[in-house]
């Protein structure tokens, strides 16, 4: 019998981790398309949950679960839909500026960039510009993301994308920026092209600027 | 779950949980209660009614005098107050039994009879209307924070003033399904409204086993008993309907300007009733209140809003309960006449201190213009502040799980608890708002830049366009128009 990905959405909306990713793997043993697992499975499931949570009927330590269960199917998928030449949601690198010890915005964000399928690489906090540049030339990320709290710590943000241009790369990649301090305006002053102003939106403005 | 700290664990540890909040001690509730019986003895009230006269003299221990005042010894009183209930339990036409007073259990509900409506939309006052009412009905129906539900206006456009009442506690009906206060033109009135009840509750025995609704009946201050008040009373002592004798002195004006006056004299007013009632038929459930406020000095008015109201019902209620009785209190209301700033800063003090004080009915939530007007609106925006209230009154759980000791172990210097299993189990106790906007400025921006202000009108306009309430089935519905209609054939 095949899998009901009806279920499979289901499984997700209720934040049940280990058995999405059982119902993921039970799926791929039976030879069904991991783009149609994808699609009519986990993002099914996670469009449900993007609804519900606009709608005050979820919240974050539920959608987080959700989200959570969407990045273990994802582990089992993701290899076998670069090898089919599927289009994924793209790579994430985002990391908490140097100076900067505020940890939990930026997670948070990463957690919600994983619910919608991208596979994030979380670089931590308090990190060099280099370490920027490095990981932008290692991951070859489609979107990069910066977290500042501090007034203090925000111009990093900036020095970051410069840097960027200087090693040639700052085109290859779209910068988002967010924190508590940081404005559009800001977000615009310093040459980045999104402004995240809190975790959900940050996901629906980075998805359409990579013209999803 | 098995202890991982068993040296916290005391045996025979009372965990408080909920916040204390007292305003009297002990001395002084005694202090006021044996001033006012020394009112009752050596000033008396005066009682226009002449069954209730034959009663006091008949007991053997009253004295009356010509000029109708009654003098009440201390025994009577202490035996009186030993015949009342400590516990009612309110069951709403929705058949829940949900209004359980008791000690300690606080029930918030609307005010009643309030002649004006505010128009927001139009910023004027009008005669309010029986669609008022049933429209304030559906808005407390709908709301969760709302336990009970006072008229809110008056039927302003009943055929006859001597039986607005039951046309009023049809809309009532109509607009809500959970139990309620109400306010009658006389005995005979109540008569009908307990009958319309009893029909509704399944005959007289059911209704004294769940009542639907506790009448309410106010003397005049200072030291005062009218006809119509003492009549509704004795009707209720006899068919044993819940009552509330609750005075409404304004301190400076018919009581002394101290609240310490104002209580004593509050106080002896409702012993009156407590051992009148107990003369009449011992052990009807009646309750304690007070609407208990200053006049202000510079406009006459009745403050709704004064800090005073809440301090003295918050000594009121610390009163009751060493009386062992059950309290009727007041929130929510104001004297602003509109919905502003005024009326939620005034709304918040009087909710938060009655819930804090353990009041068991609060009314007059949603009031304003001091009592003079009538705002759905009001009654939107108190929810959210009540829904906040209650939040403070749970208090703080300090028990293993609550502790959380082995989580912060878990989870360690740097890391995060947002997607820890017991931040999933237990956020959910937080307070939820609906109206209180807590999003960031972009997103507010976004969405329209919506104050407060707005995003009530907005709330309470969905509301009125969606909800219904439980209709009443037709057959009952019949009998309770063949009640209202004997009334005015006998009114006309």
């Amino acid at each position: 019998m095949a899998v009901d990905l009806g279920k499979m959405s289901d499984l997700l909306i209720a934040g049940k981790v280990e058995d999405v990713s059982n119902m993921v793997q039970e799926a791929i043993d039976d030879g069904m398309d991991s783009s149609e697992i994808l699609q009519g499975g986990l993002i099914a499931g996670m469009d449900v949950v993007g609804q519900r949570f606009k709608a005050c009927e979820m919240y974050i330590p539920e959608v987080l679960r959700s989200a959570k269960a969407m990045s273990a199917g994802m582990i089992k998928l993701r290899p076998l839909l670069i090898e089919s030449g599927a289009k994924t949601a793209g790579t994430f690198v985002i990391g908490t500026v140097k100076g900067d010890l505020h940890d939990i915005g930026k997670n948070l964000v990463a957690m919600m960039f994983e619910g919608a399928g991208f596979n994030v690489v979380n670089l931590g906090i308090d990190l060099d510009t280099q370490v920027f540049v490095d990981a932008v030339k290692e991951h070859k990320p489609e979107l990069l993301g910066m977290s500042a709290l501090l007034t203090t710590t925000m111009p990093r943000m900036g020095e970051v994308i410069n840097a960027l241009k200087e090693a040639g790369i700052r085109d290859q990649v779209k910068i988002m920026v967010g924190g508590a301090p940081v404005t559009d305006e800001y977000a615009k002053e310093i040459g980045a092209d999104i402004y995240g102003a809190n975790a959900a939106s940050s996901v629906d403005k980075g998805r359409e600027a990579l013209g999803d | 779950m098995k202890s991982v700290m068993p040296d916290m664990q005391p045996m025979n540890q009372t965990v408080q949980e909920t916040p204390q909040f007292r305003v009297l001690t002990e001395d002084q509730i005694e202090q006021i209660y044996f001033a006012a019986l020394d009112v009752l003895e050596r000033i008396g009230s005066r009682v226009h009614h002449d069954e209730a006269l034959k009663l006091f003299r008949s007991s053997g221990d009253a004295v009356v005098s010509e000029d109708k005042r009654v003098r009440v010894p201390a025994s009577l009183v202490e035996r009186a107050l030993k015949s009342y209930p400590r516990k009612i339990t309110l069951k709403g036409r929705n058949g829940k039994r949900s209004v359980a007073l008791q000690k300690d259990h606080v029930y918030f509900g609307t005010g009643s009879d309030l002649p004006f409506t505010y128009d927001r939309k139009t910023g004027e006052r009008r005669r309010t209307t029986y669609k008022d009412v049933v429209d304030a009905g559906r808005i407390v129906d709908y709301l969760d924070q709302y336990d009970f539900f006072m008229s809110h206006g008056i039927v302003g456009d009943a055929p006859n003033p001597q039986t607005y009442d039951r046309h009023q506690f049809m809309a009532m009906l109509e607009g809500c399904t959970k139990p309620m206060v109400v306010t009658s033109v006389d005995g005979e009135g109540l008569e009908d409204l307990w009958k319309m009840a009893c029909v509704l509750q399944g005959g007289e025995e059911e209704f004294r086993l769940n009542p639907m609704f506790v009448a309410y009946i106010e003397p005049i201050s200072p030291l005062t008993n009218d006809v119509t008040a003492v009549e509704k009373l004795l009707f209720a002592a006899e068919k044993g309907i819940p009552a509330m004798y609750t005075p409404c002195p304004s301190s400076g004006a018919t009581a002394p300007a101290t609240i310490a006056g104002m209580l004593v004299q509050s106080l002896a007013e409702t012993l009156l009733a407590i051992v009148l009632c107990h003369l009449k038929k011992p052990g009807m459930p009646l309750i304690m209140g007070g609407v208990t406020t200053v006049m202000d000095m510079r406009t006459t008015t009745y403050s709704y809003g004064a800090p005073e109201l809440s301090l003295a019902s918050a000594a009121n209620t610390d009163i009751s309960k060493w009386l062992k009785l059950i309290m009727f209190s007041t929130g929510g209301c104001s004297d602003s006449k509109c919905l502003d700033e005024q009326a939620a800063i005034e709304s918040t003090i009087s909710n938060l201190t009655a819930f804090l004080s353990g009041a068991n009915l609060v009314h007059d939530v949603g009031y304003i213009d001091s009592g003079v007007n009538a705002s759905l609106e009001s009654l939107v925006m108190n929810n959210e502040i009540i829904g906040m209230v209650r939040q403070v009154g749970k208090g703080v759980k300090t028990d293993e799980e609550h502790l959380a000791l082995k989580v912060i172990d878990e989870v360690g210097p740097g890391g995060e608890f947002v997607t820890h299993d017991h931040t999933y189990e237990h956020w959910r106790e937080w307070f939820l708002p609906k109206l209180m906007d807590r999003s960031d400025w972009e997103t507010w921006n976004n969405e329209g830049a919506k104050s407060m202000s707005e995003r009530i009108d907005e709330e309470t306009q969905r509301i009125l366009d969606t909800h219904e309430p439980l209709p009443i089935d037709d057959a009952a519905k019949k009998e309770l128009k063949a009640i209202i209609d004997a009334a005015e054939k006998r009114h006309s």
